[in-house]
């Protein structure tokens, strides 16, 4: 019968069957009406007709636009009404599957999850399975997911899970059992949100401000952040960690005592969902809560209105006791102080009234919440004692994965509703992995949910998945997720060496090592809890150790302006760890200041033998875990960044194995030893190291292919002037044979090309000797005329 | 059969389903008009309005100046909130008895029809009128 009414319904729960009953009621009265006035004794015969009409209105109201589940555990009482009213009378496999579709929690999984017709088809044509195994199985799920019915959602679960290895499929898609499940538990969170949406509030009625006082004032400065719920029911998850906060502060205020709650934790933990969440919980007569704190009202109060509207503080303390005088006449109200800090201190946008709050706080007869920062309140209980005592403190942790989830998952519905746009479960997984490890400055939930909301704004076809989240983390940190996925950026990638020598010349090993490491990161296969590579450059001056270090961030890093360069040689005393990691607010400067701004970065880490020890220590966590704290304890990751380390450490000792002919290859181990004994550093600081590059001293054909580097960037400047430059094949040795300095390297070449050719090029362009569209030739006569 | 089911389902879950959403139409109702917390709080001021605390002063005349404001101010409270039980009453009883008549009436709806073709054939209850 149940089936019967499911498919009546689906047929008839339908306007214009509903019109049709509205019109024969309210026809057969008119008639019936009609028919009185006309003493016509037929009018009974159509007043009792009307009756027909309005018991089938009561019926499809009731019954058939509902059809509650059976009392018996028979498969046709504890499936859903919709599969019941799409499924035929002897359901095949088939049937079930395209049911599914049919159903609100099937299509919400297969927006959120993927589970497509087609896929659900497949199952069942492919693998054995009878209708009676797909309800067994579907049966189990129901249990596990605590479900009412077997819906859509239940039933696409179900068959997935008669695929005999439907780990791997799962697999396949990024999916575990658990994510359906989750699945499943999610519609059915938001189906029983939307039910106590609609059902009726129980907030006291409309005579229940009768009993409490008026606050003009406070309405000015303050608002009323209970009225939202009584407007709107519930819109919050209820998530464990907040229910034990919430059911604290019930505690607090239903006992005697001190009437104050101060909610602390970092920013992001939710402590503004907190005081929701409380406001909810005690507007909402449904909730068994003391009959003290019933009805009561929370008004979050905006400082920076009440501080704009008064001159100095004399006048904030007048307006704060008449706002508090009222609170505590109007008996109904619960003062929140969000970011309550703002009134412990002076500064910009904040006053320093806890000579007024503190007596209020430890008289404790104004209810009162402060919600703030872990840090601020320890700052404030060092200054202020008496109030830091005065308080009932809350700590608020950062919510755990499976929290953050939940909060996301209910958090969406909202940004859904905002933006125009579904969001998929890879988005909200990728949400919570990449605000990890990208947003420092807010804990969970706070950062994953920024993330997710940015998401939207990066949606394809209105679809929020995976790589809308990583296209939001690029736009906003410029770090690069998404590179393998496009052809042009693979193809530079499979040829970095190639780009690399294009701005440098020789090295290959090193080139090759850093190369390795940039593609393993943009493949995916690195370890993502260290940097992408860490690097030891030895070599002596002028080899282009530095040189490598801005080729790359150039080349993978978009731009030499990506590369974090700290000169070692200025952190040779041990206070300077200090500066080293010193908070941005203080040192824009410091290492670990630059690398929160720019994560996805080069760090060049120069002359790192010169560095004090202390120094190089505070650097192991970094090289080990791509992790480094600042002085404000605050992590900084630099697992997205390439560490590189210079030194000229061992120059003399490389020039002579190269001398003696021995490889790169073949010096590092030799030479890592000799650094070792001498005390340049310690083994458990090379050990760090993923690679220690030996830099070679140039030979004279790299010498000759700089000279042709920098005679390309001369050209590069003259660009605009079209104005070309060469130099004679006979001349290249000259430059060479003054450029190259054993000591210095390749270093004074550029010098050398300034005072030759490009002096040469300056003379010409002002006598007017040259003109637009002009290729000069430097001779060798003209070189040595100008090196005299 | 859809008909005989309507049928089944009107004596009974239709009726029973109908008197409790009677009694959650009631209870609602003393809900909207906050009966409840009118009887519990029928004797205190209107909107909490009193005179300010004048305990430890010594002065009658302020004494029963602030006497008279609190008094007043709770009879205003009295008779706003008996003003409203009475409406909220009313508008219960209506509902009650309107819910009591359809109740006791519920089983002769679906003979409804057959009545009236009855009475009409007959034409006596069209009598009364004439």
């Amino acid at each position: 019968m149940r089936a019967q009414k499911a498919r009546f319904g689906k047929k008839f729960n339908v306007s214009w069957f509903w019109a049709i009953l509205f019109l024969s009621l309210f026809a057969a009265i008119a008639v019936g009406c009609a028919l009185l006035i006309l003493h016509n004794a037929f009018c009974w015969f159509f007043f009792g007709l009307s009756a027909i009409p309005a018991m089938w209105l009561y019926y499809m109201h009731s019954e058939i636009s509902k059809v509650r589940a059976g009392k018996t555990d028979d498969i046709n009482d504890i499936l859903s009404r919709e599969i019941m009213a799409n499924l035929p009378k002897n359901p095949t496999p088939h049937d079930l599957a395209n049911t599914v579709f049919e159903t609100r929690s099937g299509r919400f999984l297969s927006a959120r999850y993927g589970i497509t017709t087609v896929m659900l088809d497949f199952i069942v044509s492919n693998f054995e399975m009878t209708t009676e195994d797909i309800f067994v199985k579907a049966r189990e799920v129901r249990e596990a997911t605590d479900s009412a019915q077997i819906s859509g959602s239940v039933l696409a679960v179900a068959i997935i899970t008669l695929v005999p290895k439907y780990e791997d499929l799962l697999k396949k898609m990024k999916l575990e059992l658990q994510d359906l499940y989750d699945g499943v538990l999610w519609f059915n969170y938001l189906n029983n949100l939307l039910k106590s949406i609609n059902a009726p509030a129980h907030t006291g009625g409309l005579a229940r401000d009768l009993m409490f006082g008026w606050t003009p004032l406070l309405s000015r400065f303050a608002t009323n952040v209970s009225q939202q719920f009584e407007a709107r029911g519930s819109i919050n998850a209820s998530v464990k960690i907040h229910q034990e906060v919430v059911a604290k502060m019930v505690d607090f205020f239903s006992k005697g005592g001190r009437q104050n709650v101060a909610l602390i934790g970092p920013d992001g933990c939710g402590r503004s969902t907190v005081v929701n969440d409380f406001a909810e919980t005690i507007v909402n007569a449904a909730n068994k809560i003391d009959g003290n704190l019933k009805y009561r009202q929370v008004f979050k109060l905006d400082s920076s209105a009440l501080i704009g509207a008064a001159s100095g503080r004399g006048e904030i303390e007048n307006l704060m006791t008449a706002i508090l005088n009222e609170v505590l006449d109007a008996k109904n109200i619960i003062l929140w102080l969000e970011n309550a800090q703002l009134f412990f201190e002076e500064g910009v946008g904040s006053v320093d009234i806890s000579n007024l709050l503190t007596p209020v706080l430890e008289g404790g007869r104004v209810r009162l919440i402060l919600t703030m920062d872990q840090q601020r309140f320890l700052e404030i209980s060092a200054r202020n004692s008496a109030l830091a005592n005065a308080l009932n403190k809350i700590m608020i942790e950062p919510a755990s994965e499976h929290e953050t989830m939940q909060i996301m998952q209910d958090r969406v519905v909202v940004f859904e509703g905002q933006h125009n746009v579904y969001y998929t479960i890879w988005a909200l997984k990728e949400a919570y992995r990449l605000s990890e490890r990208y947003i420092h400055d807010l804990v969970m939930p706070g950062r994953a949910i920024n993330l997710l909301e940015a998401a939207a704004s990066q949606a394809s076809n209105g679809r929020v998945d995976e790589n809308s989240v990583q296209r939001a983390i690029e736009a906003t940190y410029g770090v690069k997720l998404q590179a393998s996925q496009n052809t042009e950026e693979r193809e530079r990638l499979l040829n970095l060496e190639q780009h690399i020598h294009e701005r440098m010349i020789g090295q290959d090993s090193a080139v090759r090592a850093v190369s390795d490491a940039l593609r393993r990161s943009a493949a995916g296969v690195r370890n993502e809890n260290r940097p992408i590579g860490t690097f030891l450059f030895l070599g002596p001056t002028g080899v282009g150790k530095t040189e490598l270090a801005k080729s790359i961030s150039d080349v993978y890093f978009g731009g030499e302006g990506q590369i974090v360069r700290i000169d070692l040689n200025e952190y040779v005393e041990a206070k300077d760890v200090q500066r080293l990691i010193a908070d941005g607010a203080s040192d824009e400067m410091s290492l670990t200041a630059q690398v929160m701004k720019h994560p996805f970065s080069v760090v060049l880490l120069d002359e790192i033998e010169k560095a004090h020890p202390l120094v190089l220590t505070t650097l192991l966590q970094l090289l080990d875990e791509g992790i480094l704290r600042d002085v404000r304890n605050h992590e900084v990751s630099f697992r997205d960044a390439i560490i590189v380390a210079t030194s000229n450490a061992g120059a003399n000792q490389i020039r002579d194995y190269i001398d003696q002919g021995l490889t790169a290859a073949q010096i590092k181990e030799p030479l890592t030893n000799e650094l070792i004994k001498n005390g340049d550093f310690k083994p458990e600081f090379l050990n760090r190291f993923d690679e220690i590059c030996i830099f070679e001293p140039l030979s004279k054909e790299a010498l000759t292919q700089i000279v042709q580097l920098i005679i390309a960037s001369v050209n590069k400047t003259l660009e605009p002037r079209k104005i070309t430059v060469s130099v004679a094949p006979d001349a290249i040795p000259i430059l060479v044979d003054h450029g190259y300095d054993p000591k210095l390297g390749a270093r004074p070449m550029r010098r050398i090309v300034q005072k030759t050719v490009e002096n040469i090029m300056a003379k010409l362009v002002l006598k007017g000797e040259i003109d637009s569209g002009a290729n000069v030739e430097i001779t060798a006569d003209m070189i040595q005329e100008q090196l005299g | 059969m859809l008909a005989l089911d309507l049928l089944q389902w009107w004596y009974f879950q239709g009726w029973s389903r109908f008197a409790n959403s009677l009694i959650a139409k009631i209870k609602g109702t003393f809900e909207f008009f906050s009966v409840g917390l009118l009887l519990r709080t029928l004797f205190t001021p209107y909107k909490q309005l009193s005179a300010e605390d004048h305990s430890g002063k010594t002065d009658p005349a302020s004494i029963a100046g602030a006497a008279f404001d609190n008094l007043l101010s709770r009879f205003i409270g009295f008779f706003v909130r008996v003003g409203i039980i009475i409406i909220s009453i009313i508008t219960v009883c209506f509902e009650a008895i309107f819910g009591f008549i359809l109740i006791v009436l519920w089983p002769a709806v679906p003979l409804l029809p057959v009545i009236g073709l009855l009475a009409s054939m007959t034409g006596v209850v069209i009598g009364i009128f004439n």
